[in-house]
């Protein structure tokens, strides 16, 4: 605790390294002993064989597999239809969110968070209820003298359940990013005659790119790693990188061959980033990541 | 014509309520049918798959499990947070460009590769799955959150306010304990939150770490699904969500949700 107490004091000499160091020792042991160490293990178990001789296999075996070309292209795929259908979805609820009171406003925000508290399994498995034969979907579909088509275990059925978990961050980005215009633009454009159409494509909408940009960030990267709604909602039929990996460690139980595939992922998902942000950073865009 | 647009805004919120709330607005009703298989609108009204859930010992001790795992997971990330983030707001010492690397790319690695990650490393290391290796997984999901908001709270938080007090002869310890402590409380309290909710939903971890005689409550949801197809599930869903509402009421009451929220979008 004395160590604790010198914090007022904030200092570069060797007593306050000391004090630093100390109080980072348990973040720094938690982050060395269970991210970098595993993450480690992981990449080396990646070019081994079962039996653990140095090998390229697994990844020759990964990129040279039309079946896995195919899973990692629909991993994209399903991640980019994820983040155009929040961007749909969540832009004209942001602008709808804008002008309402603020009363209004915190019971909607209330609305949109409350789905990130409910166990994410329960959430998909709404949905599986939602979609499924027995569900309302299908009752009015059933209703309009149609036979209901199969709802789930397919990238429909993904897409929605994804839109759903993902919504919020895309929305949370794009209502900051509306609240810091000036709110004197579009009424002084109206006023020297543009049309609300004209106001919205020429101000609004580029003025919210930031926000724009930044939640598709977010929710394409979050997309493409995620495991447990695509597991419950789309199952072995829907082929997506993290599902693989899941089924290449717990069932066929080939370590070497999943450890490949989760740093393909890895490595794909950080690239796409990376070139995400130097592209937004050329076109003078505002730095949202890194 | 405004009137029309706000008419049309009116209902696009409507449905998108509607959207956001579906999934568990269906699952809370169909917990009441008194058929043996899920439906919507459900069929007659009945608790049965209430008492069903409090006959079947292993959801219990699953969910006794996953409780303690999110508790230990909630104090250790508050107070490694606490000093991690007074560690790298305040000082230089060796390893604190790292540990802000570290921090910052934590968040980029799916959470399934660092599930992986872990059973192989476990694995190497000779550890047998049991609590204390849950916990241990959670923290590398949770702990960052968490360091992150003392950072935010630390950065709005007025020096001279301080400077101040040691001025006026307060000893380190209570400047600590009565400026600097109550500045972070918020971030304190959320990360906490955020890390007892993270640990208590997390799957994809929890999948790679758990085995048959030891799963979270949503590794055993999960599981059960597989093969079952009764009310049972939606009952357990039911209790979960009110789970979630009293905590919800509970941190409105004393931090509010939406700063909560907020300060979490600062860091994203």
């Amino acid at each position: 605790m004395a160590a604790v107490g010198r914090v007022a004091g904030g200092s570069l000499n060797r007593s306050g390294r000391r004090t630093g160091l100390l109080l980072a020792l348990p973040a720094i042991l938690i982050f060395a002993l269970l991210f970098v160490a595993p993450l480690c293990t992981l990449v080396a178990n990646s070019f081994r064989t079962q039996t653990g001789a140095f090998t390229l296999d697994n990844y020759q075996r990964f990129l040279g597999d039309p079946f896995y070309r195919d899973v990692l292209w629909n991993t994209l795929k399903v991640a980019a239809l994820t983040t155009i259908g929040c961007l749909v979805v969540g832009y004209p609820f942001a602008l709808y969110l804008r002008g309402r009171s603020p009363r209004v406003r915190n019971w909607l925000a209330l609305l949109l968070l409350s789905p990130l508290l409910i166990s994410m399994v329960i959430r998909a498995y709404g949905w599986l209820v939602v979609l499924g034969p027995q569900g309302p979907v299908a009752a009015v579909i059933e209703w309009f003298g149609l036979t209901p088509p199969q709802l789930l275990y397919n990238d429909t059925a993904v897409l929605i359940g994804m839109v759903h978990v993902m919504l919020a961050y895309m929305v949370l980005p794009l209502m900051g990013s509306l609240d810091r215009i000036d709110r004197t633009l579009v009424p002084a454009a109206r006023g020297l005659g543009a049309s609300g159409w004209t106001c919205f494509w020429r101000i609004t909408l580029p003025l919210s790119a930031p926000g724009m940009l930044a939640g598709a960030m977010i929710v394409f990267s979050l997309t493409a790693s995620s495991f447990v709604t695509p597991a419950i909602l789309g199952g072995p039929k829907v082929k997506l990188m993290p599902y693989f990996v899941y089924t290449q460690a717990t069932v066929t139980l080939d370590w070497p061959y999943a450890a490949a595939i989760g740093f393909v992922l890895v490595v794909v998902t950080t690239g796409l980033l990376l070139a995400y942000s130097r592209l937004l950073r050329r076109g003078g865009g505002e730095v949202v990541f890194g | 014509m405004t009137r029309l647009t706000a008419l049309l805004g009116g209902a696009f919120a409507v449905l998108v309520g509607l959207f956001l709330i579906a999934p568990v607005a269906v699952t809370v009703a169909s917990s009441l049918t008194t058929t043996a298989y899920v439906t919507f609108p459900p069929q007659g009204i009945t608790l049965r798959w209430y008492a069903e859930v409090f006959q079947k010992p292993e959801f219990l001790s699953s969910f006794a499990l996953s409780v303690g795992v999110a508790l230990g997971a909630a104090a250790v990330s508050a107070v490694a947070g606490l000093a991690g983030g007074l560690a790298i707001h305040r000082y230089r010492f060796p390893g604190r460009a790292a540990l802000e690397a570290v921090l910052s790319s934590a968040f980029a690695v799916p959470t399934i590769v660092l599930g992986i990650g872990l059973l192989q490393w476990f694995a190497q290391m000779g550890l047998a799955s049991s609590p204390f290796t849950l916990l241990l997984a959670h923290l590398v999901l949770t702990v960052p959150y968490a360091v992150r908001l003392v950072l935010a709270g630390l950065a709005g938080l007025d020096r001279s306010a301080e400077k101040a007090a040691a001025g006026l002869g307060a000893p380190p310890f209570a400047v600590f304990w009565h400026v600097t402590l109550p500045a972070v409380r918020g971030a304190l309290i959320g990360g906490a939150f955020f890390a007892f909710i993270t640990s208590f939903d997390d799957l994809t971890v929890a999948l790679f770490v758990v085995t048959t005689d030891l799963q979270t409550l949503p590794v055993r949801i999960f599981n059960y699904m597989q093969y079952d197809y009764d009310p049972t599930v939606t009952a357990i869903g039911t209790l979960m969500v009110l789970f979630a509402v009293v905590a919800v009421v509970v941190i409105e009451r004393f931090v509010g949700v939406a700063r909560l929220f907020g300060a979490d979008r600062d860091q994203q």
